[in-house]
C-alpha cells in the first residue's frame, strides 16, 4: 500500500504507457472544454443580432420587420452576454493555475476590452463628425469583425491552433468584403458568414474534443 | 522493468507526474486543482507528492490568497527530465518487447 486508501498495484509496460498518455489526454481535455463554448456563444451572437439588426433596417429588404427599438438592446445583449460568458469560463477552465497560461489567458481577455473599446470610441468620432447612418453599420460591422480577426491571428500564434488561423483569415475577409455590399447588405453578410463561420469553428472544436 | 526510475515507478506518482508534465511549461497548478483532476484524496496526494518533493521532481510552493494558504505544485526540470526519460524507456521496452 502507498497510502490508507490506494493499492500497489504493479502494470505492464502497456498499461503504464496507456497511463501516461490517458493522465496527458485528460489535462489537454480539462483545459480544452471550454473552446467549443466560445465559437457557439460568439457564433450565435452573431448571427443572431446582426440578423435583428439587418431586419430592424428602414427601408431594408427583410421580409420581416424587426423594431429598431427592439434590435439594438437584443443585440447589445446578445453582445454582452457572449462577454460575460467567455469570461466566466475562461476564468472557471483556469483555475488554480498560476504562471504563462495564466499570465497570456489574462492578457489575452483584456486585449478583447482595449480594442473593443478603442473601436467603440473611433466609431463615436465618426458619429459626432454626421457620418450616415450606412457608413456608421459598414464601420461598427467590419471594425468588429477585424478585432475578432487581429485577436484570433494572436491567440493562432500563441497556441498554434489551426482553426483560430482559419476563423482569422474568414473574418478579416469578412470584414474585407462585407463594406462593398452596402447597408444593410453588410449586416446580413456578417451575419451569415462570420456567424456561421464561428458555429462551424464550434462544431469542429467538438469534433476535435471528442477525439482528444 | 527494474531500470525504470523507482520514484515515477508507482502509478499514482506516474499520473501525478504525467498531469504535472502535461501542463504548460512554466505553469503551476494549486492542489485542490491536481486533486480534482487526478481525482485522488487529499491524504494520498500529498503522501505521493511529498516523496516526489524529496526526489527532487516536484516544486511546492506555498503561498497565501488573502488570508487562505494555498499550496502550487509545478514539475521541476529535473523531474520533467525524468518523466520523458522513463517515458522514453519505456517506449523502448515495448518496441523490443517480443
Amino acid at each position: 500500500m502507498t497510502s490508507h486508501d490506494e493499492p500497489e498495484v504493479e502494470l505492464t509496460l502497456e498499461q503504464r504507457l496507456a497511463l501516461i498518455e490517458g493522465e496527458t489526454r485528460g489535462v489537454k481535455r480539462a483545459f480544452g472544454v471550454q473552446v467549443p463554448i466560445y465559437y457557439f456563444v460568439w457564433g450565435g451572437a452573431w448571427l443572431l443580432g446582426y440578423l435583428l439588426l439587418w431586419a430592424a433596417w428602414e427601408g431594408g429588404p427583410s421580409p420581416v420587420t424587426v423594431p429598431l427599438v427592439v434590435a439594438v438592446p437584443v443585440f447589445a445583449v446578445l453582445i454582452l452576454g457572449a462577454a460575460v460568458t467567455s469570461a466566466i469560463v475562461g476564468v472557471r477552465t483556469n483555475r488554480g493555475i498560476k504562471g504563462t497560461s495564466d499570465f497570456v489567458g489574462t492578457v489575452y481577455g483584456i486585449s478583447w476590452s482595449i480594442l473593443g473599446g478603442a473601436v467603440a470610441a473611433v466609431g463615436y468620432a465618426i458619429i459626432a463628425a454626421g457620418a450616415s447612418a450606412a457608413a456608421i453599420s459598414i464601420y461598427f460591422t467590419s471594425a468588429y469583425a477585424l478585432v475578432v480577426a487581429a485577436m484570433y491571428l494572436a491567440g493562432a500564434m500563441l497556441w498554434h491552433d489551426i482553426d483560430l488561423l482559419v476563423i482569422a483569415v474568414v473574418m478579416a475577409a469578412t470584414a474585407s468584403v462585407t463594406g462593398f455590399f452596402g447597408a444593410p447588405g453588410n449586416l446580413l453578410g456578417t451575419a451569415l458568414i462570420a456567424g456561421c463561420t464561428l458555429l462551424v469553428g464550434g462544431v469542429i472544436a467538438v469534433i476535435r474534443y471528442r477525439r482528444m | 522493468m527494474d531500470e525504470l526510475d523507482p520514484v515515477i515507478h508507482a502509478p499514482a506518482r506516474l499520473r501525478i507526474t504525467a498531469t504535472l508534465a502535461a501542463l504548460e511549461a512554466g505553469d503551476r497548478i494549486s492542489f485542490p486543482r491536481l486533486q480534482e483532476l487526478l481525482a485522488m484524496t487529499a491524504g494520498n496526494l500529498s503522501t505521493h507528492l511529498r516523496k516526489l518533493e524529496e526526489a527532487g521532481y516536484v516544486d511546492v510552493d506555498k503561498t497565501f490568497q488573502g488570508r487562505t494558504p494555498v499550496t502550487y505544485l509545478k514539475i521541476s526540470r529535473a523531474g520533467r527530465r525524468a518523466f520523458e526519460d522513463y517515458t522514453a524507456h519505456l517506449r523502448a521496452l515495448l518496441e523490443g518487447a517480443p
